[in-house]
């Protein structure tokens, strides 16, 4: 019995894998070029992009939060890279323009990031605003600053000038022996970000936020100071992806990332990450991402209209929070079946 | 008792059907009293109204900004909005538009049935309506419906993609919102063109949403799955500019044709580099001109002297012209 039992949580846990399994298989069945290398470097390089947000959403919902200013902070980001290096940065009253290198674009850039999620943290803990407002506000704020950037039109070709010394751009869209430079970033923001979450204080406070934020607060853990980080973490995301999206197109528009947080909030979902807070690991949101990512590729390699596309993902997101919730049930049930047994024999 | 509250219920249910019912019968009869023989006098003010989608996109702000020009220039006070695409949008700045007394409205409309319930409601406060761009379903209610030939442009490029490839070989698709008309008449427009060429194929269809993110990956992903593709046909430049960039990251540059249509200055850029075949120019600015004078003239005279649809030829973009166009203005 026990054993039956232990064998139905395995499967259970490591549902989304198999479930990512089953696609890759099918696809592979139905499309003679999906299972090559070069398409599963394609697939991590468009999966990075919303994977990268997916994994600082799972902190923000870890915290029992939720953040949906991160599409419009990638079409800032983006608008702000580009800006910087195609117009410079004009200071009015010294009457200068300054052009800045590549990596300090990105350090700006990301800075901005980080201060828009600077403000949703403050925004939430200082004045207690709850998280889907106060970010459903930022998310209006960072998309019109996108707008007003460039009026509304698209910064193209930004790749720089070599006599202003900014060229080199187009490295975030570039690839490294073989591999897209952006799936390289989402390997490195995952195994950072997982140990962080794992094996140090700050990640045992996230969870201790989101399981309980006053029990928390009272066993001494600083609930608003690591809230205000864990938001300019996802910030700094953001920023990140905004940058390689800009980077692999050669061009920023203001529009873009629309509609991208949830994506985000849909991949940390499918990985076992619970909307309640508490609950979530890196390594299931980078699988989930994976999940969303060959749903749509390997449907654009079948030439399966995008119609049924959505349908798909509404389908699989559903169905895996019914199977999370079974699985707390009978872990709920476990649990209590031990305790029975053990006073039992007590 | 309890009868007796039944009774009052239905009765006072049938005293507010009779009314809600009068109330529609009075509103056809004002709407007959100004048909379309009768011309529209305007609100009173001197303000023209412009309605067009966001102005993030470089098209509808040329449009927005070339019909402000020709306003004002007529002596006209001018008041420019976006409705986003939100049809409930527009109603209401249809109604900020009649309960300040517009003499005329210029639009480009949030959706071909959604608007006509907009316009006729300025109709009936005695505001013309000019459309741009795109049309309604339905006539008799706008004063003109300016809007550009995407059946004549669309086959004039793809008559130009079918030349680039040779007049064979296989080709993938991208289409625009599936839910916008002019998606569906753009590519059924390329399709009467190169269907005709037996040795033309289509291997892969996809909507990119006229999206540029979108389309540059489903590029992308199609090249993979079909190494073949010696030409990528797109509803807009938009999606054309991301299969462009998805080509040159696939080690193609040059090898795969590419049209759009609308004639942006990113697609320019790309035709002026050989990166695109051409692109199918509809005159945003000229459009946006035309109905702000036939809005002068209606004013004026009581008519336009015009059909209310017309259609204005694209102009078809490629490396032999495109040094004549800027921001959707072609000039000879």
């Amino acid at each position: 019995m026990k054993d039956k039992h232990s064998l139905a949580m395995v499967l259970l846990k490591g549902r989304t894998l198999i479930v990512l399994a089953l696609l890759v298989i099918f696809f592979s069945l139905a499309t003679p070029n999906f299972l090559t290398t070069n398409t599963l470097l394609l697939l991590a390089k468009h999966v990075a992009l919303y994977g990268i947000l997916a994994i600082g959403m799972t902190y923000v919902i870890i915290t029992g939060g939720i953040d949906l200013s991160v599409g419009a902070v990638v079409g800032l980001a983006g608008m702000i890279a580009g800006g910087l290096i195609q117009k410079g940065l004009t200071l009015e009253f010294a009457g200068v323009t300054l052009y800045f290198d590549v990596p300090l674009v990105v350090l700006i850039t990301v800075a901005v990031g980080a201060l828009i999620g600077w403000l949703n943290g403050i925004i939430i803990t200082k004045f207690g605003v709850a998280p889907f407002i106060a970010t459903l506000g930022t998310m209006y704020i960072a998309r019109g600053f996108a707008m007003l950037h460039s009026n509304g039109a698209t910064y193209s070709n930004i790749l720089g000038n070599a006599a202003l010394g900014n060229t080199g751009f187009d490295f975030f869209g570039s690839r490294i022996l073989g591999i897209p430079v952006g799936a390289l970033i989402l390997a490195v923001i995952a195994v950072v970000s997982a140990a962080l979450l794992m094996k140090t204080t700050f990640g045992w406070h996230v969870f201790a936020i989101g399981g309980n934020s006053k029990a928390a607060k009272l066993s001494g853990v600083k609930v608003n100071k690591v809230t205000i980080l864990v938001y300019i973490f996802s910030g700094i995301c953001a920023a990140i992806v905004g940058i390689i999206t800009a980077s692999q197109l050669e061009a920023s528009h203001p529009a873009s990332g629309e509609t991208w947080e949830m994506n985000a909030i849909a991949a940390a979902v499918l990985g076992g990450t619970s909307m309640m807070g508490g609950i979530g690991t890196i390594s299931g949101t980078i699988v989930g991402a994976f999940v969303i990512g060959v749903i749509s590729d390997g449907m654009v390699m079948c030439g399966v209209s995008e119609f049924w596309q959505m349908i798909i993902k509404g389908l699989v997101i559903i169905l895996a929070v019914i199977i999370d919730q079974f699985q707390r049930n009978m872990e709920a049930k476990m649990a209590l079946a031990a305790r029975n047994e053990a006073k039992k024999e007590g | 008792m309890a009868t007796w509250k039944k009774m009052l219920a239905v009765v006072s249910m049938l005293c507010l059907m009779a009314v809600t019912l009068t109330g529609c019968g009075g509103q056809k009869a004002s709407t007959g009293d100004n048909g379309s023989q009768q011309a529209l006098k305007g609100g009173g003010s001197n303000i023209i109204y412009i309605i067009t989608p966001s102005h993030s996109n470089p098209f509808f702000k040329t449009e927005a900004e070339a019909a402000a020009a020709k306003a004002k220039s007529l002596g006209y006070e001018v008041k420019t909005v976006s409705h986003d695409d939100d049809a409930t949008k527009q109603s209401e700045l249809f109604d900020n538009a009649i309960s300040d007394k517009a003499a005329a409205i210029i639009c480009d409309n949030a959706g071909a049935d959604a608007t006509v319930a907009a316009v006729q409601k300025a109709r009936d406060a005695g505001i013309p309506t000019f459309l741009i761009d795109r049309e309604i379903n339905g006539s008799g209610i706008a004063i003109s419906q300016i809007v550009a030939n995407n059946y004549q442009g669309a086959k004039g490029i793809a008559e130009k993609f079918v030349e680039a490839m040779g007049e064979k070989g296989e080709y993938a698709e991208l289409l625009g919102k599936e839910s916008d008309t002019n998606a569906g008449v753009r590519s059924s427009a390329f399709h009467e063109v190169i269907d005709q060429y037996p040795d033309m194929k289509m291997v892969a269809q996809q909507t990119a949403n006229w999206e540029q993110t979108e389309a540059n990956q489903k590029t992308e992903t199609i090249l993979q799955s079909n190494p073949n593709i010696k030409g990528i046909i797109c509803g807009n430049d938009t999606m054309a500019v991301g299969a462009v960039a998805a080509i040159k990251n696939a080690g193609l540059a040059g090898k795969v044709a590419v049209i759009g249509v609308d004639g942006s200055d990113e697609a320019a850029a790309a035709i002026r580099d050989g990166s695109m075949v051409g692109t199918a120019l509809q005159q945003a600015a000229l459009i946006a001109e035309m109905a702000v004078e036939q809005a002068d003239k209606y004013l004026k005279t009581g008519s336009t002297g015009l059909d209310e649809k017309q259609l204005v030829d694209c102009v078809i973009i490629t490396k032999d012209n495109v040094a004549k166009l800027k921001t959707f203005v072609y000039k000879e």
